[in-house]
């Protein structure tokens, strides 16, 4: 904006600078000529009288004085001889009015001089330099006004595009600044009124956010105390039962214990997330394939981590995506047998974001359950159910495939949204 | 045991903690609200207090405030709040230790004995420095040797040696590990035990396959024992 104001003040304050400079040059220019010729005719006018009334020596004599500063005078005689310098005219018919006659050399003056014995006629012959004298000068210092008045209007207009755009430009840095999660940023208003109001809406709209995140925080802290203290309350009651009952009951506490977790989890993930999720999927990934690497040796299975070198940047929280790998391995683990290949895989998407796949050779899951995200008994529907949340609040998706044999899961994780 | 006060709003809670806590022992007395919860602290003077966060009247962390104005009777927070902030929060107000809801009575009570015997003073600092055979687990300053060589832990690996340490020679549940370790349900198939229980196995130098110290009793738990015991 700041560059294109410039070039804008640039090309009018050049548009108006020539309209004024040019006509003013030519005016210099035909003043200055006039001046000279003018010098020059006040001074034939002095000898026309001398020419026309006296004998050829006075005027011979008159003409001496004359010549001077490049400018030169002579007379044609009624004769038709020269009285001095042969003049350009030479033998050619004499004007009958007073003549001006440009050269490339200069400017001539020809006036006729009417003798009783014939026209005799004033030659003045006045060099360019004197037709131009002082225009070159002037010319300069017009030129040099023009860029003078160009550079002030440049400064003048990169001052004031500068005063309009840093209010622009911090306004584009606070909502920056918004955008990747930082709810302190506010901006200064100030600069025109269009951009003060733009600055006060936006100061307005990140404490809405804010006000919202933090009416989600309490409601979510309210959610967890409203679930669990009933629970906490059945589950006292059901370790005071006799053991028999006790043992059942509590499975089905547990289980309920881990619907609950799961559902106060969601709800805070807006929470948790702020405005801006985002974390590297292959470092997450790896490192969490590199946590459950110990447990598949001990349990003899190989497993295999395929990633690329650079990070593919993911609009997830760290944490919430380590717990959907986990989730996702802990599943594998827990529901295939000892010594089942594991392959782990991070890819980019075309388009952006990360294609993040589990992959066993064990024998297979039941699709239909874990596709309601239901949790049986073996929490194998939950675990899929964290993964596939994860994933959705990513802007992506779960796919589970059947692969022969085993199973295999992908994650589709979205990219980071950029401004 | 000890003079307990329960401050708890939800009745059921506080009848269930009441009864299980009698069961244990302890003389049991308790407030329904934040203000006859202070009350009670300051007249009845309780050797401890088991505090909600979340009461009627006034928020749980402002009561151990006020509380801590006038007494340093040890105090442990229940609260159905897990997040960080929240028990950051609490510990900060002076409370000197939480269980996160639902919690068993169990869990409870071993928290309210830990936090008696740290109150009563160093005098069982010895007792606490735990040797299994060659490995040596000291709570206070969560360090660990192995035949005197230091090992490195994460904080949740330490928690899991040491609640095993302290019952060396007895097999202790995963569903009771992940439930007191971790303050998470059990599901059944959960492997968050079983993988830090192969880290351990890896820091202290020894497999699955050849058990030294941690020997996993097939579909029962895992004990930490003396080699060859």
């Amino acid at each position: 904006m700041r560059r294109q104001i410039t070039l804008l003040v640039a090309a009018t304050t050049s548009v108006v600078l020539l309209a004024f400079l040019l006509p003013a040059a030519s005016l210099v220019a035909s003043v200055a000529e006039a001046r000279a010729l003018d010098t020059a005719r006040a001074q034939m006018q002095v000898l026309i009288p001398s020419v026309g009334l006296d004998e050829r020596d006075q005027v011979t004599a008159a003409l001496g004085g004359l010549s001077g500063g490049g400018r030169s005078v002579t007379v044609r005689w009624t004769d038709g001889a020269w009285l001095g310098t042969p003049g350009a005219l030479g033998d050619a018919e004499a004007p009958v009015t007073p003549e001006v006659r440009k050269g490339a050399d200069g400017t001539r003056l020809l006036q006729p001089v009417r003798r009783a014995d014939g026209t005799a006629v004033l030659e003045m012959f006045v060099p360019e330099a004197q037709l131009r004298a002082g225009v070159t000068r002037t010319w300069l210092v017009l030129a040099g006004l023009g860029i003078a008045l160009l550079l002030l209007a440049l400064l003048v207009a990169d001052r004031l595009a500068r005063s309009l755009t840093r209010p622009v430009t911090d306004l584009a840095i606070t909502a920056h600044r918004l955008g990747s999660g930082d709810l302190t940023a506010r901006a200064t208003p100030a600069g025109p009124v269009e951009v003060r109001e733009v600055g006060t809406a936006v100061n307005r709209l990140a404490g809405r956010i804010g006000e919202l995140l933090s009416a989600e925080r309490e409601s979510a802290a309210d959610l967890a105390h409203r679930l669990r203290t009933p629970l906490t309350a059945l589950r006292l009651d059901v370790e005071s039962l006799p053991a028999a009952e006790r043992e059942r009951l509590m499975d089905d506490v547990d289980a309920l214990n881990r619907g609950i977790d799961e559902v106060i989890s969601e709800a805070r993930r807006s929470v948790r997330e702020g405005m801006g999720a985002e974390c590297d999927a292959v470092e997450v990934v790896a490192a969490r394939a590199e946590f459950w690497s110990v447990l598949a040796v001990d349990e003899g299975r190989p497993l295999r981590v395929d990633h690329p070198d650079g990070p593919i940047p993911v609009r997830v929280a760290a944490a919430d995506l380590a717990a959907a790998v986990d989730a996702l391995l802990g599943n594998v683990f827990a529901h295939t047998p000892p010594g089942t290949a594991i392959r782990v895989g991070v890819r980019p998407r075309p388009g952006g974001g990360a294609e993040v796949t589990v992959a066993d050779s064990g024998p297979g899951l039941d699709a239909a359950a874990v596709e309601r995200g239901q949790s049986g008994g073996g929490s194998t529907g939950l675990g899929l159910d964290i993964a596939r949340r994860t994933a959705e609040a990513s802007g992506g998706k779960l796919l589970l495939s059947s692969t022969d044999p085993g199973t295999r899961v992908t994650l589709h994780l979205g990219p980071v949204a950029r401004s | 045991m000890a003079r307990l006060l329960v401050v708890e709003d939800d009745e059921r809670i506080r009848t269930a903690l009441i009864r299980a806590l009698r069961d244990r022992g302890h003389a049991v007395s308790s407030a329904g609200t934040a203000l006859a919860g202070l009350r009670e602290a300051v007249e009845g003077r309780p050797e401890l207090v088991v505090l909600d966060l979340g009461l009627p009247d006034l928020d749980g962390s402002e009561l151990l405030r006020m509380l801590r104005a006038v007494s340093a009777v040890p105090v442990i927070v229940a609260t159905a709040r897990d997040d960080d902030q929240s028990v950051v929060q609490a510990l900060d107000a002076g409370a000197d230790d939480y269980v996160l809801k639902p919690f068993a009575a169990g869990q409870l009570e071993a928290r309210i004995r830990a936090v008696l015997r740290r109150a009563a003073g160093g005098a069982d600092a010895a007792a606490a420095l735990v040797t299994v055979g060659p490995l040596t687990v000291d709570p206070r300053s969560r360090r660990v040797t192995h035949d005197g060589q230091p090992v490195e832990l994460s904080p949740k690996e330490f928690d899991l040696l040491a609640y095993l340490a302290a019952r060396a020679g007895t097999v202790v549940s995963k569903r009771e590990l992940l439930s007191e370790v971790w303050q998470l349900p059990y599901g059944g198939s959960d492997k968050t035990v079983d993988v830090h229980l192969s880290w351990l196995r890896r820091k202290l130098g020894e497999s699955a396959a050849e058990p030294r110290l941690l020997h996993t009793v097939r579909g029962v738990g895992v004990r930490l024992a003396e080699p060859g015991q």
